[in-house]
């Protein structure tokens, strides 16, 4: 508590600020790599949208119900055919947890490395800014990013129908297959913010949250390919967000998504407490 | 104006990077209204000792308090009340002056009343994005960052690093002037010039320890003077030497250069009895008491022999 009294600034100060100056700041710096992500998910549309009608004459039954492709797609089909098996397997499946949980695991994890190696972090805290609020602004913004990322992709699977002349699109089970990789790209934010508190520097953060995701995918891929591996399953997150069953057989398992959103809480809250309890260095 | 209460008080301070003491329980305090010093060679504690004050890093032991303020307990309470210039100022390149000027004060909460009137001062170019600045320019944005809010408290590190001489100039004044409005200043510098003009008191740390923290008038009286004589007579060898108060008598070029310590009463005396040609006297330079702290004894002890 100040007991010492304080010389009167010589002109009033008035209470000046607007918003959340540094998640839009931390959201900012999303631009390109959220943006090149959705330019992605439109682009493999249009090519689903353009490709559909002569995939759909294509018998690959055999490969696609075989160990390998289960482990590749994180899922099981058993005939390629409409647009919702198409936009399963390239959209949906676990390359969507590979590529876009990248991407967003990539961003959070840069995301307060990159202020440290910009010299706004210490600029910041020596302003009435707590670590906590600093990490909670930062982290908000890197869920929204998500966020932006997942409307994206539906959109983009809604231009891709705009090709297709009977797109048999089930929408609600879209929006719950995108319900649960959105639990997988909170996982990712959670695990980038984490190792992020981690680092001062924002390349080897973020490069190693992707690094993460990517074992995890591999987990999964090695995972399906025989039951003797199976357990690797369990511990792979793509595991728990699979896209091929909600989408095209409208099958779910309710927790799933609750396990990446608790491991996502709990590894973005450790980093909070990391991030509040650290040295932070000036480079 | 000088108070009796401190605005920043430093008490056995101390951090540790494993077994590397970085500061080894330094205290001090500073006065407010007051602009102090903080002095030391490169890897002394200085800017160990003053991210600590921000709660950027943490001490090991001791505490520091700004206005009764715990740096690490009331800090929110305090940022609003300090405005703060770091030792190497970057910025993110994407964002022009406007930019990041207005974030930082959206941050402080406080509006940068003080904006205009440093823009002005220091010409800070507001419009290109940062990345194509020079470091003096940067150095500029720092230094509107730091005082924009109109702070009680200045936390300045090598302020006027990158600045060119007539920025540097004005920079002076700036400090002199938010002095004279009641403003407290604590400043680490290398350039001694600068802080001879501008301080009240400095501390010299060095290897993490508080070697001295003087008022730089007494500092100014222990400089001495030097003292350059040209006799027309002959002086008998060892002559100048046995004077009280005179001591590093050199000869050059038919003059006598020697340094005098307190009253100049005995050498006047002495060179009376001489006929002096040109007598030149002059204040020593205080970066010469500046450098003698800086030295290790040992170091100090060896030059000396």
């Amino acid at each position: 508590m100040a007991t010492a009294s304080i010389a009167k600034p010589t002109s009033p100060a008035k209470k000046w600020g607007r918003g959340l100056p540094i998640a839009r700041a931390s959201l900012a710096n999303t631009t390109i790599p959220i943006a090149s992500g959705g330019a992605y998910a439109i682009l493999i549309a249009l090519l689903l949208g353009a490709l559909a009608p002569s995939l759909a004459e294509v018998d690959i039954g055999a490969y696609l119900s075989s160990n390998v492709s289960t482990g590749i797609l994180g899922g099981h089909i058993t005939h390629l055919g409409g647009m919702t098996v198409i936009l399963a397997i390239y959209l949906y499946s676990a390359f969507y947890g590979l590529l876009f949980g990248g991407i967003v695991a990539y961003v959070s994890g840069v995301a307060i490395p990159l202020t440290i190696e910009n010299g706004t972090l210490d600029l910041a805290l020596s302003r009435p800014i707590s670590r906590t609020r600093y990490y909670l602004e930062n982290w908000g913004a890197m869920l929204l990013a998500a966020v932006i990322l997942s409307l994206l992709t539906v959109f983009a699977s809604w231009f891709a129908t705009l090709f297709v002349t009977h797109p048999d699109l089930d929408w609600k089970w879209l929006w719950i297959t995108q319900g649960m990789q959105s639990a997988f790209l909170f996982f990712a934010v959670g695990l980038g913010m984490l190792l992020g508190s981690l680092s001062h520097a924002s390349r080897p953060a973020g490069w190693s949250a992707v690094g993460i995701i990517a074992l995890g995918y591999l987990l999964n891929t090695f995972g399906g390919l025989s039951d003797k591996y199976s357990w690797l399953l369990k511990i792979s997150p793509s595991y728990y967000a699979p896209g091929i069953d909600p989408l095209v057989y409208h099958r779910l398992i309710w927790w799933d998504p609750g396990v990446l959103l608790v491991a996502g809480l709990v590894l973005g809250s450790i980093g909070l407490i990391v991030f509040n309890k650290r040295d932070l260095p000036t480079t | 104006m000088l108070t009796q209460q401190p605005a920043i008080v430093i008490e056995r301070l101390q951090k540790s990077y494993g077994t590397i003491q970085a500061v080894k329980g330094i205290s001090l305090q500073v006065q407010q209204g007051e602009i102090f010093g903080f002095l030391g060679p490169n890897g002394a504690g200085k800017t160990t000792t003053i991210r600590c004050m921000l709660d950027v890093i943490r001490p090991t032991a001791g505490t520091i308090r700004v206005f009764g303020w715990d740096a690490q307990r009331d800090t929110l309470s305090m940022h609003q009340h300090i405005g703060y210039l770091p030792g190497d100022v970057r910025l993110p390149g994407k964002l022009t002056g406007k930019q990041i000027i207005d974030y930082f004060a959206h941050l402080q909460g406080r509006e940068p009343v003080l904006l205009h009137d440093l823009v002005a001062r220091f010409n800070v170019e507001m419009k290109r994005p940062l990345k194509g600045y020079s470091k003096g320019m940067r150095q500029k944005i720092g230094i509107v960052l730091a005082f924009m809010c109109n702070p009680e408290v200045l936390i300045l590190d090598e302020p006027t690093s990158g600045l060119d001489p007539l920025m540097q100039k004005t920079f002076n004044a700036l400090l002199l002037d938010e002095q004279a409005r009641g403003k407290t200043i604590f400043m680490s510098s290398h350039v001694l010039s600068e802080v001879e003009k501008v301080c009240h008191r400095v501390a010299i740390i060095r290897q993490g320890e508080l070697v001295t923290v003087e008022a730089v008038e007494t500092l100014r009286k222990k400089a001495g003077q030097l003292v350059t004589v040209e006799f027309g007579d002959a002086v008998a060898p060892g002559e100048l030497e046995r004077i009280p108060g005179v001591s590093d008598v050199t000869q050059s070029n038919g003059s006598y250069h020697l340094h005098v310590s307190g009253s100049m009463n005995a050498l006047i005396q002495a060179l009376s009895g001489h006929e002096v040609n040109r007598l030149l006297v002059e204040e020593a330079p205080l970066e010469d008491v500046f450098l003698k702290f800086y030295e290790v004894p040992a170091q100090a002890a060896s030059v000396t022999r």
